[in-house]
């Protein structure tokens, strides 16, 4: 038979959208669907640990076999904590486990009060006591009281429970942690949406304007300090201070003199200024058949080059050598004792040769042309940040640790306790729950039991 | 040799003889041998930490700025944790393990140790006093807590292999001793039939009080790794600009992290604590000994502080 459409009931159609909504917010709030999106995150930071990050084509191309070369290419795997994939999965993990802390960890942490079948919960006692219903009831709860237990009575189908409660406040503990993760999220949006951060290379005796704010930065000199110390397998060259003196121009416009040194901050009108590299720019002299050709006009720092005339040929300035050996190797010593540059020779793109070149040395690179490292100038790397959601991290992250320490280290406990006359007295039914199982209660639950028999009278 | 080097034979020594001494006592369970462990274990541990303080008075420099300082605190931190959790929870069965792993944890860092050296300006802070610290527990408990699942997967397999070798234990067995389910039967009729294995095996606690021995060293791991993260974090803000840079290190300890947190919202779920829950700790373990150890040597990065 054919149902007419008056038949048909209404809600139909309403019921199944909401049916499939339940069971889509089901499904993501699913303990393993979680468990599942947590690993595909961890495979793919895995893979952010294992493929070398942000470096360029190039790098990918020389270090790595070319099919995993071109994968890591393709797939923009040189990339892959910036990658949409990345940040939606992460995106996608916090609002599934939002999602599961409002459908199944609240309410299975905070459980309301109500009957249980005592015998099917491991943790269970029967005491029998010569006294009558309300008397043995009084002492219960008083027992539990006395120790600190919270101590709620109620009336459930006609029967009447007691409960007990210690470190029932501790079942938030885990609501708290993922509150803390939340606070974290919501400093790093801040900083997203208002903060900014960049780099900045200044050599001695040179300014830069922060262009974020318009600070003014002028390097007045930089130093570091290597000390020789000598070990078990000889003397090593430790790094001991990197220090920056600065002329610093703020909002105010009136420059003030700064020292920067790493672990120490500046904070310049709430932005924070870092001591976070440094190095050595070279002066280079190019001649070409003894008169001077055109030379690179500014210090060159570390991977920077210049052509070689009108040629082909390019020079790249690849690295900085303190000390010069007497071989003319590099020494281990880092000090500008005999120092020299490590220059690449390029026809093209295709590197030609490498020259260890003293300073103030001329190096013939035929056709007429001689290249000199005429001079050297520290610049000092400078790392800048203004993050207003700093503080909102730095309490997110206390707040989970608070939540974290909450969660682990209190057991929640509940006392189901169904107290009922019987023959020769009241019959006492206890048992036991708590939100981490029941064996790590068992031992307390004995010897609970053992000194409420006690106090109750129980024969 | 200096008093340095004689503090750090005497503790390797008396972890040697209080792991052998444990070991024998987990074997036999002769009350001497753990009345020898106990001392053994103890004297270590003081004089690992007495070692630890000379060298910081004596050169005035943190003694935790290279890999050979912070193994050193790695042993001492995790004999500590062992000596309060087997006092608490009567855990004497497994020093002869935690024992041995300290002394070839400290044996291994004594191989790195090139004496006194500055800190780098890195690390010059005194956020160095609070960060490493917290990160060395963390890993020392996670090591206890390996120990204890290795034992709680040994015995597990231990109960598989003899109930294969013999009928399965009938119903009306005689009743648990207490509401722990799933402990070894098996097992324990195997050593009543002689096997020394199963005997041994049968006198280790029951799996759950296994597992929650395990539960209770992570819950005082994760939150101190948790508080190490946050603590170097903020140093590496001080120190670089940023709190997290993706560093080998950072992202190996997020994976630790990740994975004892997985560990803790695992243990939620009866079916899969216990065997489960065992081998997630020791993966966590193994991500641990690379974050600490293989991030320091094999892979170049911020955290490369081996001397």
């Amino acid at each position: 038979m054919a149902a007419s459409p008056a038949a048909r009931p209404e809600t139909t159609h309403p019921n199944a959208l909401r049916a499939a909504c339940d069971d889509l917010l089901a499904q993501l709030s699913d303990f393993w669907f979680g468990m599942g999106l947590l690993a595909i995150w961890g495979l793919l930071t895995l893979i952010g640990v294992v493929v070398d990050q942000g470096k360029d084509a190039a790098f990918y191309a020389t270090n790595y076999a070319p099919p995993l070369a071109r994968l890591v290419l393709r797939l923009h795997l040189d990339n892959i904590y910036h990658s949409p994939a990345y940040i939606g999965m992460v995106g996608f993990i916090v609002a599934c486990m939002t999602l599961a802390t409002f459908k199944r960890v609240i309410p299975a942490r905070l459980p309301p009060l109500r009957a249980v079948r005592i015998e099917r919960i491991p943790l269970n006692a029967n005491l029998v006591v010569a006294a009558d219903e309300a008397t043995v009831r009084e002492r219960v709860e008083t027992f539990f009281r006395t120790r600190g237990w919270l101590v709620r009575r109620r009336d459930l189908s006609g029967t009447e429970w007691t409960f007990a409660d210690r470190h029932n406040w501790a079942r938030r503990g885990v609501i708290v942690a993922h509150i803390g993760f939340v606070i974290v999220a919501i400093g790093t949006t801040i900083y997203w949406a208002t903060g900014y951060s960049g780099q900045t290379a200044i050599l001695t005796g040179k300014s830069v304007a922060i262009p974020e704010n318009g600070t003014r930065l002028r390097l007045d000199r930089f130093a570091y300090r290597f000390d020789p110390i000598k070990t078990r397998s000889g003397i090593v060259y430790q790094p001991i201070d990197y220090v920056s003196d600065l002329t610093v121009t703020g909002r105010d416009g009136v420059p003030h003199r700064d020292v920067l040194r790493v672990n120490h901050p500046l904070d310049i009108d709430g932005t924070l200024y870092y001591q976070s590299s440094y190095g050595s720019a070279v002066r280079f002299a190019l001649k070409k058949d003894g008169k001077p050709a055109l030379s690179p006009a500014d210090p060159l720092f570390e991977g920077d080059g210049f052509p070689l005339g009108t040629s082909s040929r390019t020079i790249r300035y690849e690295r900085f050598a303190g000390t010069l050996d007497a071989k003319g190797g590099v020494a281990k010593d880092p000090r500008p004792n005999n120092p020299g540059v490590l220059l690449g020779i390029f026809d093209g793109d295709q590197e030609i040769g490498q020259v260890l070149l003293p300073l103030h040395r001329a190096l013939s690179l035929g056709d007429g042309y001689r290249v000199e490292a005429t001079g050297v100038t520290n610049f000092s790397g400078i790392q800048y940040t203004h993050d207003p959601g700093s503080p909102f991290v730095l309490a997110g992250a206390l707040v989970l640790l608070a939540g974290l320490v909450i969660s682990f280290h209190f057991v929640p406990a509940r006392f189901h306790v169904r107290i009922e006359s019987a023959t020769g007295g009241t019959a006492v039914a206890i048992a036991a729950t708590t939100v981490k199982g029941f064996e790590i209660f068992e031992e307390q639950f004995g010897a609970l039991v053992g000194e409420l028999r006690g106090a109750v009278g129980s024969t | 040799m200096n008093l340095d080097q004689i503090l750090i034979l005497v503790a390797i020594t008396a972890y040697i003889a209080g792991a052998l001494a444990l070991l024998n006592y987990m074997l036999s369970r002769a009350e001497i041998a753990k009345r020898a462990g106990i001392p053994l274990a103890a004297l270590g541990c003081v004089v690992q930490f007495g070692e630890l303080a000379y060298r910081w008075q004596s050169s005035g420099l943190w003694p935790l700025t290279n890999l050979y300082g912070s193994l050193s605190l790695f042993a001492a931190m995790s004999v500590l944790i062992y000596l309060v959790f087997a006092f608490r929870y009567d855990l004497w069965f497994m020093g002869g393990f935690v024992l041995a792993l300290a002394a070839i944890f400290l044996a291994y860092g004594l191989t790195w140790d090139e004496g006194y050296l500055p800190a780098v300006p890195a690390l010059q802070s005194y956020w160095i006093k609070i960060h490493v610290p917290l990160v060395i527990s963390a890993y020392a408990s996670f090591m206890v807590a390996f120990v204890s699942s290795v034992l709680y997967l040994i015995k597990f397999y231990g109960e598989q292999r003899a109930a294969k070798a013999a009928a399965p234990v009938a119903a009306s067995a005689p009743a648990q001793r207490s509401i722990i389910v799933g402990d070894a039967p098996n097992l324990e009729r195997a050593a009543a039939g002689g096997s020394t294995l199963a005997l041994w095996l049968a006198t280790l606690p029951a799996l759950p009080n296994l597992d929650i021995i395990t539960y209770l060293l992570i819950a005082l791991g994760l939150p101190l790794l948790t508080l190490g993260i946050i603590t170097g974090a903020w140093w590496a803000n001080e120190a670089w600009g940023h709190y997290w840079s993706w560093d080998a290190k950072e992202t190996a300890a997020l994976v630790s992290f990740v994975i004892y947190a997985l560990y803790m919202h695992l243990h939620t779920r009866r079916s899969i604590q216990g065997f489960w829950c065992s081998w997630i700790s020791v993966i966590g373990f193994v991500s641990i000994v690379f974050c600490y150890l293989g991030v320091n040597i094999w892979i170049s990065g911020l955290h490369s502080y081996k001397m």
